[in-house]
């Protein structure tokens, strides 16, 4: 029980032991204690609160700065030319500057997503009310908010419990915010200590939003088997009715399934979706078809095939009434956060606006109440869809051929491409009548469009790939595991015994947006090659999506061919971007279920027992918004390793730490006390990889830890080695610094590992009960 | 590899299934009866070292897709390698076959089905020498106490029946062995730190009729670990002195465990989940909890998913269990540990158990007394503590003998319950002044509501320093 605002007046009381007049008692909340477990040093940490442990990792994985732009322009005194040594007119420094700038858009993600958590929680109060009871995994889930209870010492229990975790979250990201006007942090380590400040709130906002929605809208409940969804252009029926949503905020998407449900007409009307609505709204309907990640919003849209669309918020492309309108399509916005300049429509009765629409009157409206948007979009699709006719904008074959006469071979659209794909060269054959090379380019490109104004001859260089790519959408028919919510504690105990037994090597989450160097199939490939080998594998977000839709040679997806369960050679699909708390939870949760270690306002013990023992590594490929900065952060507190693909140096920095300097592996052995080297595990906090390799090479390695048993150190060097083999070539050049004894060398490899060894003149190392911080050292009980 | 192998060998291959239409060969399976693996321990001067024969057709004299017997015979010698490490050996067979690419080995024993893929006989993996070579290799490479392996395939589908018939023998010898091994047969248990690094205080101790918690180590594998690598997480100790025969107390497992807890675990009652109940990690498979209500234990499985008799899902119990902890009356346990005749044996064994979920119950079927089989509920007889107490009174469970006994001190403890919910008041009542309070305002930023921690019976968490 949690209540807020408790206030009384008492005219007068007279007792035994008391007197009282006008007596006037205001109470903030009411907390009604069920917990037990004693509260941790740090509740509701403050900017500074954990800014020890952030400095002992920021000593170890030193900020390499890549300034993305070399100025800085936030202040009139400005632009300030902050090259080498020079400072700004404030006195800032370039490093301080780039961090800043991190700070910057890690505030904005987490504010993003808490904002989100706060619309979603207010409305799910309002429909379920505040003592609606959490249930994120029935029976399997203990610890049912591990990254709440760490943070904030609080156990929710209800809906109403979260309010007050929001709270908190809205305060410190507008404290973190004030952190970088003009004239206040100047040191860049300080501003990066906030930065993670920035990634643990995030976190907290997430999980908030994600435990209110599974309980809520009785989304899958940490269930490994949840049902399949379909997934890609070509699972919709465009016969019917088509309704496509997009963005993140899934309560308006809920409200088209409710109104279709209440109707009859789930099976009359198509309902697609674009991003985390779509995975969102899956969880809710596995009748609701997934199109893809944000790289499908123009392809879809150009299609015609959506008859009416209604956007949420976050990560919904700005011309999309633009877009909507070129196919002759009515856009429906719906949240506060993203009115497009439409006409506020939410107090209009119902048949008026659905009537505004269908006879075209209006292209787009504002409609901020959730209970109305499910009938106004249903009745929308349905009376507009027989006479749009699917009317898209993408060019049939000869109408491509007659474009592509048009181009002058000048190389804009190539220079403005953001992986610098070859248009102008897929465009000349395409004059001749060969589509082939346009085609090829269509599973590169991460849609973006910048390939169009930048032309001179106004040729829609977008739609002419996705135009000569018209076959393939049309097979585009995958499946997804829809989003599954938390990792069930069961399932945490029994990977325990097969981790220490070399069993399984790590586990690895592919996260994120899809801004891909590549497309998409590389996210599908590192899924399948690392269950394969027996990882652990979670995917969430735009991520997920794009690790389903690929087949393999058997014809099967990464969800057909590999189990849903977190276990060796599972691919663990969590769910939404706010489902990547489920992520971040279980590696919390470890530590309270093997160690027993209290959550309760507890972080940096947790975050040490984490970074030193958990091997687990989140992989961004295709990173991309101020979202995806802010939940790396969370994840670098806790001392995850995130691997970026090459797109996300533009974050303006790496944690890289530096194997070569021995002093910086140093570890307490708890045991003894005794400062002892522990390894360069995990070697980097933040890593950019270049090519697809490169990151699965980085990824194996990242997973060692100081802890590892010989067995398990053992799979995983025999991972590393194999994959390095086979993408980079030979041994690695490091593997002396990864064996601590004889019995970590993988034993198909112990002839050439020993010779490795001798060479470098390798010592034997005793396996430490690591530890970063000195007061968790034991003392002995004897 | 020192050899050259045609065909890759290596962890990723492990999980590698070879399909009908791409096998070049099925040795074993399910179509032949004559099909077996197994290690032997011979003298030294019996063997040659690295000598590997095939009795019968090779590989290339085998026909595309056909079906063939096979027997794999490893013999093993070396100073310190002895007849009981036989089956833990044998299980690498698996292991190891299955880091070569394109072959496919599942199961054990007389069950083991073999596939080769046409890709890789293309490769040049055209004889069973080079298995034999591989596998050599990697016995070798892991077992170091292993000075000669000798290894022989049998294809031939009439010499392979006399070694079939005497390959039965010895796993039936083996297993009876392993079967009637008690805790005082032997000089040496094994303790397994391996759960270390994840749960520091943790230790786990392998006997012969207690197997690790998590189930995947028994006191053979003890035995093998800890004879390969002694300095390794798997180790010898020293059984010491007998304190306490019924509770399972030895003078060497609490040396072991205070030097390996750094101290938080001083003594071990191997047979007890009362008193000094061994340690749990958090990977253990089922629960052993204590019913106050009627003095005797429930057993439910990590799969059970449902709410068990006292109202706790497994989840919250386990809870309660882990991180290397003493707990009174909750007790992590393996399946293993379940068919052993010391399971929990001081506290009555099966004689105490009052519940487990059905499936559980007829698992274990073989290994509980016939007596008390029928007076042990599930959760189709019964839903909470009050049906449970009377399935057990109508099934004249041996608890129900417990409860005479104990009645009279029930009574005690609950008027002492009385007392600690009155002790509240008490400042308030003896204040001895008045309280006058005019035109107050009274703001609090939260006021934080506290249970009054219920009494907790005798028996909780043994940690505090007046029970030590």
């Amino acid at each position: 029980m949690s209540r807020k605002g408790v206030s009384f007046r008492v005219k007068e009381i007279n007792s035994d032991i008391a007197q009282f007049r006008d007596l006037s008692i205001s109470i903030g909340a009411i907390h009604e204690e069920k917990w037990d477990e004693p509260m941790g040093p740090t509740p509701f940490p403050t900017l500074s609160t954990l800014r020890s442990w952030d400095h002992t990792l920021l000593k170890r994985y030193k900020p390499f700065y890549l300034p993305f732009c070399d100025l800085c322009c936030l202040c009139t005194y400005g632009k300030c030319d902050l090259t080498g040594t020079k400072r700004g007119a404030c006195g800032i420094s370039m490093s301080a500057q780039q961090s800043r700038t991190v700070l910057i858009a890690a505030c904005i993600g987490a504010a993003t997503h808490i904002s989100h958590s706060r619309d979603l929680l207010t409305h799910v109060i309002e429909q379920y009310g505040s003592d609606f009871p959490l249930n994120i995994g029935g029976t399997s889930v203990e610890v049912e908010a591990p990254i709440t209870r760490l943070v904030c010492g609080v156990k929710p229990e209800t809906l109403g419990d979260l309010e007050p975790v929001l709270d908190y979250c809205e305060n410190q990201v507008t404290q973190l915010l004030a952190v970088t006007h003009t004239g206040q942090e100047g040191n860049n380590l300080d501003f990066e200590s906030k930065v993670f400040h920035a990634g643990m709130v995030d976190h907290v906002g997430m999980e908030v939003a994600d435990i209110a929605q599974v309980s809520a809208l009785g989304f899958p409940k940490a269930d490994p088997e949840s049902a399949m969804a379909d997934l890609g252009l070509g699972t919709v029926d465009a016969t019917k009715p088509v309704v496509l949503v997009i963005g993140h905020n899934v309560p308006p998407s809920t409200s088209i399934i409710d109104y279709l449900r209440d109707n009859g007409l789930l099976s009359e009307i198509e309902v697609t979706g674009i991003c985390c609505t779509a995975m969102d709204i899956a969880r809710y309907s596995a009748k609701a078809k997934i199109i893809g990640p944000i790289s499908w919003q123009l392809r879809y849209i150009r299609s015609g095939v959506p008859d009416v669309i209604v956007i949420d918020e976050q990560c919904v492309r700005t011309d999309t009434l633009q877009e909507a309108a070129a196919i002759r399509t009515p856009l429906i916005a719906t949240s506060d956060k993203n009115c497009l300049g439409l006409p506020d429509r939410t107090n209009d009765p119902i048949d008026a606006i659905v009537a505004d629409f269908v006879s075209g009157k209006v292209a787009g409206a504002l409609v901020l109440d959730m209970e109305k948007v499910g009938e106004i979009a249903v009745r929308v699709a349905q009376g507009i869809a027989p006479n749009r006719k699917k009317q898209g904008t993408l060019p049939s074959k000869d109408r491509i051929i007659e474009l592509a006469k048009k181009c002058t071979q000048c190389m804009l659209c190539r220079r403005a491409c953001p992986n610098d794909l070859p248009i102008p060269q897929a465009i000349k054959p395409a004059a001749g009548g060969n589509l082939g090379p346009l085609n090829e380019l269509y599973d590169d490109c991460v849609g973006c469009g910048r390939c169009e104004p930048a032309c001179g001859q106004k040729i829609p260089v977008h739609s002419l790939i996705v135009g000569a790519a018209e076959k393939q959408t049309r097979e585009e028919t995958f499946c997804i595991r829809t989003g599954r919510g938390a990792i069930q504690d069961v399932e945490i105990r029994k990977v325990g015994g097969p981790i220490v037994l070399g069993e399984i090597p790590g586990i690895v989450a592919f996260v994120g947006c899809a801004n891909y160097p590549k497309g998409s199939r590389e996210v599908a490939e590192m899924c399948m090659e690392f269950a394969k080998r027996r990882y652990i594998v979670c995917t969430s977000g735009c991520s997920a999506m794009s690790a389903g839709m690929y087949r393999d040679k058997d014809g099967k997806t990464a969800y057909e061919k590999y189990s849903g369960a977190f276990e060796a050679g599972g691919i663990v699909n969590v769910g939404s971007c706010v489902s990547n708390a489920h992520i971040s939870g279980a590696a919390i949760k470890i530590a309270s279920i093997f160690a027993k270690r209290p959550l309760r306002g507890n972080y940096e013990e947790i975050a040490d027992y984490v970074h030193n023992r958990v091997g687990a590594v989140g992989v961004a490929w295709g990173a991309m918004s101020q979202k995806a900065a802010a939940i790396a952060a969370g994840f670098w507190r806790l001392g995850i390793p995130v691997v970026v693909g090459p797109h996300g140096t533009k974050y303006r920095r790496m944690l890289l730490g530096r194997a070569d300097k021995d002093e910086d592996w140093y570890v307490y052995d708890a045991r003894t006390g005794e400062k002892v080297y522990g390894g360069p595990v995990p070697e980097h906090l933040f890593f950019a990889a270049e090519t697809k390799e490169e990151a699965m090479v980085m990824i194996a390695k990242l997973t060692m830890r100081p802890n590892d048993t010989s067995k398990g150190r053992a799979n995983k060097l025999a991972n590393y080695v194999d994959l390095h083999k086979r993408h980079i070539g030979g041994l690695p050049p490091d593997v002396h610094r990864l064996v601590r004894v004889p019995a970590d060398i993988p034993l198909t490899m112990k002839s050439e590992i020993l010779e490795h060894l001798q060479q470098h003149d390798w010592k034997e190392q005793p396996i430490p009960d690591p530890t970063l911080l000195p007061r968790m050292v034991h003392t002995r009980r004897d | 590899m020192s050899e050259p192998i045609p065909v890759e060998v290596g962890l990723v291959y492990e999980g590698e299934r070879v399909r009908k239409q791409d096998m070049q060969v099925e040795l074993g399976g399910p179509s032949v009866t004559e099909k077996f693996e197994i290690v032997r321990v011979r003298k030294t001067d019996e063997i040659t070292d690295g000598a590997i024969e095939i009795i019968g057709p090779d590989i290339t004299q085998m026909t595309e897709g056909n079906v063939h017997p096979l027997g794999i015979l490893v013999e093993l010698a070396g100073e310190r390698v002895e007849p009981d490490l036989e089956g833990v050996v044998e299980r690498r067979i698996h292991e190891y076959c299955n880091y070569i690419e394109g072959f496919m080995h599942l199961n054990q024993r007389y069950d083991i089905w073999i596939r080769l893929s046409k890709k890789s006989y293309k490769k040049g993996l055209t004889s069973l020498k080079i298995i034999g070579h591989v596998m050599h290799e990697l016995f070798k490479n892991e077992l170091p106490i292993i000075e000669k392996v000798q290894i022989t395939f049998i294809t031939d589908p009439l010499e392979i029946k006399p070694l079939y018939a005497e390959a039965l023998k010895t796993y039936e010898a083996r297993d009876a062995r392993a079967r009637g091994l008690s805790d005082d047969d032997v000089s040496e248990f094994y303790g397994c730190a391996l759960c270390q690094s994840f749960a520091p205080t943790h230790v786990c101790v392998i006997t012969p009729q207690r197997y690790a918690n998590c189930g995947a180590i028994s006191w053979f594998d003890g035995r093998a670990a800890a004879g390969i690598d002694p300095k390794g997480p798997i180790y010898a100790i020293a059984k010491g002195e007998c304190l306490d025969k019924e509770k399972g107390e030895y003078s060497g497992v609490n040396e072991s465990a205070r030097q390996r807890s750094m101290g938080e675990v001083k003594r071990v009652y191997l047979y007890s989940a009362f008193g000094y109940p061994h340690t749990s990690c958090g990977c253990f498979e089922g629960i052993a909890f204590y019913i106050p209500e009627v003095d005797g234990f429930g057993i439910v499985l990590r799969s059970f998913r449902d709410l068990t008799v006292n109202g706790l899902a497994f989840s919250t119990m386990a809870d309660s269990t882990a991180g290397g902890r003493q707990i009174d009356g909750f007790h992590g346990i393996s399946i293993e540990y379940m068919r052993s005749k010391k399971f929990i044996d001081a506290d009555g064994g099966y004689h105490r158990v009052v519940w487990m979920p059905h499936e559980t119950k007829d698992r274990l079927k073989p290994f509980i007394a016939p007596d008390v089989f029928p007076a042990i509920a599930t959760e189709l007889d019964v839903k909470n503590i009050e049906d449970l107490h009377a399935f057990l009174a109508g099934h004249n469970h041996p608890v129900t003998e417990r409860w005479r006994a104990t009645d009279a001190a029930a009574g005690v403890e609950a008027a002492q319950q009385v007392q600690v919910f009155s002790g509240g008041d008490i400042p308030l009542t003896v204040a001895g002044f008045r309280i006058i309070l005019k035109n107050a305002k009274i703001t609090a930023e939260k006021v934080i509501i506290q249970p009054i921690r219920p009494h907790v019976k005798p028996g909780g968490e043994h940690h505090d320093a007046k029970k030590q």
